[in-house]
């Protein structure tokens, strides 16, 4: 009885550590389809981008700690460089543009990973602090993991603080609700743009660098994950940090309850509600304007 | 343009060397090789050590100037792949072709070179049915079938005392083969699978609900096969989890192939495998092999480097014997047997698959971090011939 | 709005006789490069028909041709049926599936509806990466070619099946262009200027984007009938995502919007991704830079600049009149 006790939070654990994941990836691609009408399909990369620098700079300093710190920045300026280069021109481009000029940096990218870091999969050490299991209640789980569920819980409450108590939140509440309105009362819409774009992706290259001990790191990472982000970000609605949280759950527990429960449906279940959203409630569950 | 530059700069350059060697113009007949491997794409890194093992070979044999070489890359995508081999064959027109990564590029092209009667001679794809119910006159393999590695491991693990087994494999056709042979042979010799699952491949690699799941089963043993990035993630979460130190894991060998094992660090220790080689294997050939690959490349050889260099030597050998041309290459490439570095090696001419020893090490930590500690050897390996008729 | 230019007529029919003629005189390779120009720019063609004159931009259409092929795979090989039926398969079951994503999206717009279609031509591939009765990742072999023996045309060969595969350009091309000069072509690209007005004056919104991406599914399906012939082997790699991108990329690159320029675009990186794989094994960042600097650069693709150079050239002849056209 507490065996199987036992086992369902482990479960739960594991879907909770998955959800995070996939929240700190799509909040960022939420927000900023949200605030800036601009998809960016290379967020993926950048996720991918954010784990080999966390790899080089662990393999450099010996410290897990130097790449959780570094990925962020260095995806941040990344990012900054794309918006200044790129994306700045192609906000009013309309989405199939965007589209097919952020589908060309994975491309981009997908080559650069493979000239800097190589073919082969790399491997990223837990830190030392949170490494392999601890056990508590009589369960014995993951030290990380546990560590990426506290840290997805804290970056939500980092952002809801902002977002509800601070001048910027104010600001990119507005700009989200109506730019043109915000913009009209002397809002800098075009910062706060800027300021969001590269939150959003060192928030991404944080996501890479937490993810890269636990899912090994390789060029076609950022890839492989882009879909999952993308249906959070459409379940949850454009924009909210809400339906960015609530799709990441969704997501996350059925992909895991499904793979424990009916592993043979489980790969189509996230697309069956998909196609339920969709047709129901077409703006996502909580879409941040309605 | 760029096609026909290639073979020929390749030929001048070995002709030169031949000619500095002094052993130039031996035989009358040059033997064209095309050389089929994913340059691109997730299998990329196996194409390089192939390609490097295979060249090796050649260069080892001093008959390097026999042979001319045109490359072409599979994209790891079974259309290209085919598209490749067609151009190859029909523009190129090579005697031989040499290579084949995926076993999904394999099924892909099978059925053609077999048609156009041009020998092929595969340096990894495992697919069972390539040398069982789709085997061919014209398609040797010296890699590995997925059964053979996995196969001799069920009675291996009964025999140190494992009863119970659960086993995890990614759902896709070389998981599908590796479980069966390994469960076939464990129940065979009485022991009894717990629970067996297969995980989506290709997408996010958490383990961690599956790896939660084996270990509620509380087997003697979790046996696995994962390869490459999937295997670098499952050994450290199946560590990181906590369930090292209940259930000990096994596997088939890419699932610590040398290749990856570095980047799992201490997670991988005292994970036991099964495997066609093993680089610590203490041979006079094996010895011979690392140095000389390790002079030209810089590196340590991976078993993919072995595979490659064996593709090379059997073509050699084949040609050595007086083989000129494809019907010949075809006949002369099911008889060749020699010892390389994995040990006695010889093609079955019943599936035209190799025979070959199986070696059952553990991962251990060593002086320049982890190494390959040898505690098991089934000698002389043959898959039953399953339905092949050639 | 679609207009059947007498440029249009010209360039489509220059890339035809141009690729017959390669195909004539080419090598081996030469014919296996025709063969994949035609399935990608029928492929293109399809894609172009409801992103560019209906503005609904499709991530799933490498799906769709995925699934045609193996639709006919599955009747030719599983069932044992003709290739012509076959053929019919392949074109059902992409229209069924497009209808079907057509109509779950119709309320969707811009972003949320690429993503939708990206997220249904996954589910396509895990499907079929999961179905055992399809061959899983094995893939399904011993396809067979359509029999065209009665006419005199024998499809084994090399030759005559680039040749057929370029007619079958043709035949997708024209077919495409009616439907959009039809009737119901007209209303549904006048649901992509102004889709409130279009619900407001009573139409049947969804029906037409429905009806509209089934049917370019269909000519999807066609190229994966046409994939599926030329390599005689289907396998999951046929319905990966990243597909679907390439070919918005070809037909972003030839012209969105124009039916002509995706088949140039087809022409154009077929062989240009030949070549520059000859000399590097890093063609993907060069194919993503070019594109982008094509996306940068305006969109207007190889047609469209094509066509306005030549309406430059126009007005330079003519100062008075040409002032307007180059707005």
């Amino acid at each position: 009885m507490t065996d199987t006790m036992a086992f369902w939070i482990v479960q739960g654990l594991h879907g909770l550590q998955f959800s995070m994941l996939l929240f700190l990836l799509s909040v960022g691609l939420t927000v900023i389809f949200g605030l800036l009408h601009f998809v960016n399909l290379a967020h993926g990369a950048l996720y991918a981008l954010g784990a080999f620098v966390s790899f080089s700079a662990v393999k450099l300093t010996g410290s897990y700690w130097a790449g959780f710190l570094l990925a962020p920045v260095a995806v941040a300026i990344a990012g900054m460089l794309l918006y200044l280069g790129l994306i700045k021109r192609m906000r009013n481009a309309g989405p199939m543009n965007q589209v097919l000029i952020t589908f060309g940096l994975i491309f981009v990218f997908l080559d650069i990973f493979r000239i800097f870091w190589g073919d082969i999969a790399l491997g990223v050490e837990e830190p030392a602090l949170f490494s392999g299991p601890i056990e508590f209640w009589g369960i014995k789980y993951s030290a990380y993991r546990l560590f990426v569920i506290g840290l997805g819980i804290f970056v939500l409450g980092v952002l809801h603080l902002i977002l509800s108590r601070t001048q910027i939140g104010a600001m990119i509440r507005a700009g989200v609700d109506n730019e043109h309105m915000a913009a009209c009362l002397g809002i800098n819409v075009e910062k706060v743009f800027f300021i969001v774009f590269c939150v959003g992706c060192a928030l991404a290259g944080l996501a890479g660098a937490v993810a890269a001990p636990i899912l090994s790191v390789y060029p076609g990472m950022g890839t492989e994950i882009l879909i999952p982000a993308l249906i959070v970000v459409v379940i949850g609605g454009l924009g909210s940090l809400k339906g960015a949280m609530a799709g990441s759950l969704l997501v996350g527990f059925i992909q895991t309850f499904g793979a424990v429960i009916a592993p043979q449906i489980a790969s189509v279940l996230v697309y069956v509600l998909l196609a339920g959203v969709l047709i129901f409630r077409p703006a996502g569950l909580f879409p941040a304007r309605s | 343009m760029f096609e026909k530059l290639k073979p020929l700069s390749v030929r001048a350059t070995l002709a030169a060397c031949v000619m500095a060697a002094g052993v130039g113009g031996v035989n009358a007949g040059e033997t064209k090789v095309g050389l089929l491997l994913p340059y691109v794409g997730v299998y990329a890194a196996l194409g390089n050590e192939i390609d490097a093992g295979f060249t090796l070979a050649l260069e080892e044999s001093g008959m390097a100037g026999d042979f001319v070489i045109v490359r072409e890359d599979t994209e790891v995508k079974p259309p290209v792949g085919l598209a490749k081999a067609r151009k190859l064959v029909l523009e190129d027109e090579v005697d031989v072709i040499v290579g084949i990564v995926s076993s999904g590029v394999l099924g892909a092209v099978r059925d053609f070179v077999d048609g156009a009667q041009v020998p092929l001679i595969v340096a990894n794809a495992g697919n069972n049915d390539a040398t069982g119910s789709r085997c061919s006159k014209y398609v040797a393999r010296v890699s590995f079938s997925n059964a053979q590695i996995n196969r001799p491991m069920g009675q291996w693990l009964y025999d140190s005392g494992v009863r119970t087994a659960y086993t995890m494999a990614s759902d896709y056709a070389a998981g599908h083969q590796t479980m069966a042979a390994f469960s076939e042979a464990f129940i065979a010799a009485g022991g009894e699978i717990v629970g067996a699952e297969f995980t989506p491949f290709g997408k996010t690699k958490d383990f961690g609900p599956y790896l939660s799941k084996a270990s509620a089963a509380k087997p003697d043993a979790i046996y696995v096969f994962y390869a490459g990035g999937e295997a670098i993630s499952f050994v450290k979460q199946y560590a990181s989890l906590g369930i090292k130190g209940d259930i000990p894991l096994y596997g088939s060998g890419f699932l610590t192939s040398p290749l990856y094992v570095a980047a799992e660090g201490p997670a991988a220790e005292g994970v036991v495998t099964g495997a066609h080689y093993a680089p610590t294997l203490d041979i006079p050939e094996n010895n011979a092999f690392k140095a000389a690959f390790i002079a030209k490349t810089g590196k340590a050889p991976s078993e993919f480097a072995v595979q490659g260099y064996d593709a090379g030597r059997v073509l050699v050998e084949a040609v050595k014997s007086g083989a000129s041309g494809r019907e010949a290459i075809a006949t002369a490439m099911s008889k060749v047997a020699y010892t390389g570095p994995r040990g006695a090696l010889s093609i079955d001419p019943a599936t035209n698959n190799v025979v070959q020893n199986i070696y059952v090490y553990e991962t251990v930590a060593g002086d320049n971090g982890l190494t390959q500690k040898l505690i098991g050897q089934i000698d002389n390996v043959a898959d039953a011939v399953n339905g092949c008729q050639f | 709005m679609f207009h059947q230019t007498k440029l249009k007529t010209f360039v489509l029919l220059a890339i035809l006789v141009g690729l017959i003629i390669y195909t004539m005189n080419g090598s081996y390779f030469g014919r296996e490069l025709v063969v994949e120009v035609a399935i990608l720019a029928i492929l293109a063609i399809s894609v172009d028909m409801v992103s560019g004159y209906g503005g609904m931009v499709s991530l799933c259409h490498g799906a769709i041709f995925g699934l045609g092929a193996y639709a006919y795979a599955a009747v030719n090989v599983l069932m044992g049926g003709p290739p012509a039926l076959a053929v019919v398969a392949a074109i059902v079951a992409a229209f069924t599936f497009g209808f079907a994503v057509g109509a779950v999206t119709s309320r969707t717009r811009g972003i949320f509806f690429i993503m939708a279609t990206l997220a249904f031509g996954q589910m396509i591939y895990v499907m079929i990466f999961d179905s055992k009765s399809l061959g899983g990742d094995d893939g399904m072999w011993g396809l067979t070619r359509l029999d065209l023996s009665a006419i005199g045309v024998n499809l084994e060969s090399g030759v005559q099946f680039a040749i057929f595969s370029v007619l079958c350009i043709g035949l997708t091309y024209v077919v495409a262009a009616l439907i959009l000069r039809s009737a119901f072509g007209r209303t549904f690209s006048g649901i992509h200027e102004n889709e409130d007005r279009m619900r407001a004056l009573g139409t049947p919104v969804w029906k037409f984007k429905a009806l509209a991406f089934g049917l370019s599914g269909s000519l999807a399906g066609i190229a994966g009938a046409l994939a599926a012939q030329h390599t005689m082997f289907v396998s999951p790699e046929l319905v990966i995502w990243t597909f679907s991108g390439e070919v918005l990329i070809v037909v972003i690159l030839g012209g969105l919007g124009t039916l002509v320029g995706p088949v140039l675009g087809a022409v154009v990186m077929v062989f240009l991704k030949h070549e520059i794989s000859n000399i590097t094994t890093y063609w993907h960042m060069i194919i993503g830079i070019l594109l982008i600097i094509t996306v940068m650069a305006g969109g207007r693709g190889i047609y469209g600049g094509l066509e306005q150079y030549l309406a430059r050239r126009a007005a330079k002849a003519a100062p008075a009149s040409g002032a307007k056209t180059d707005a």
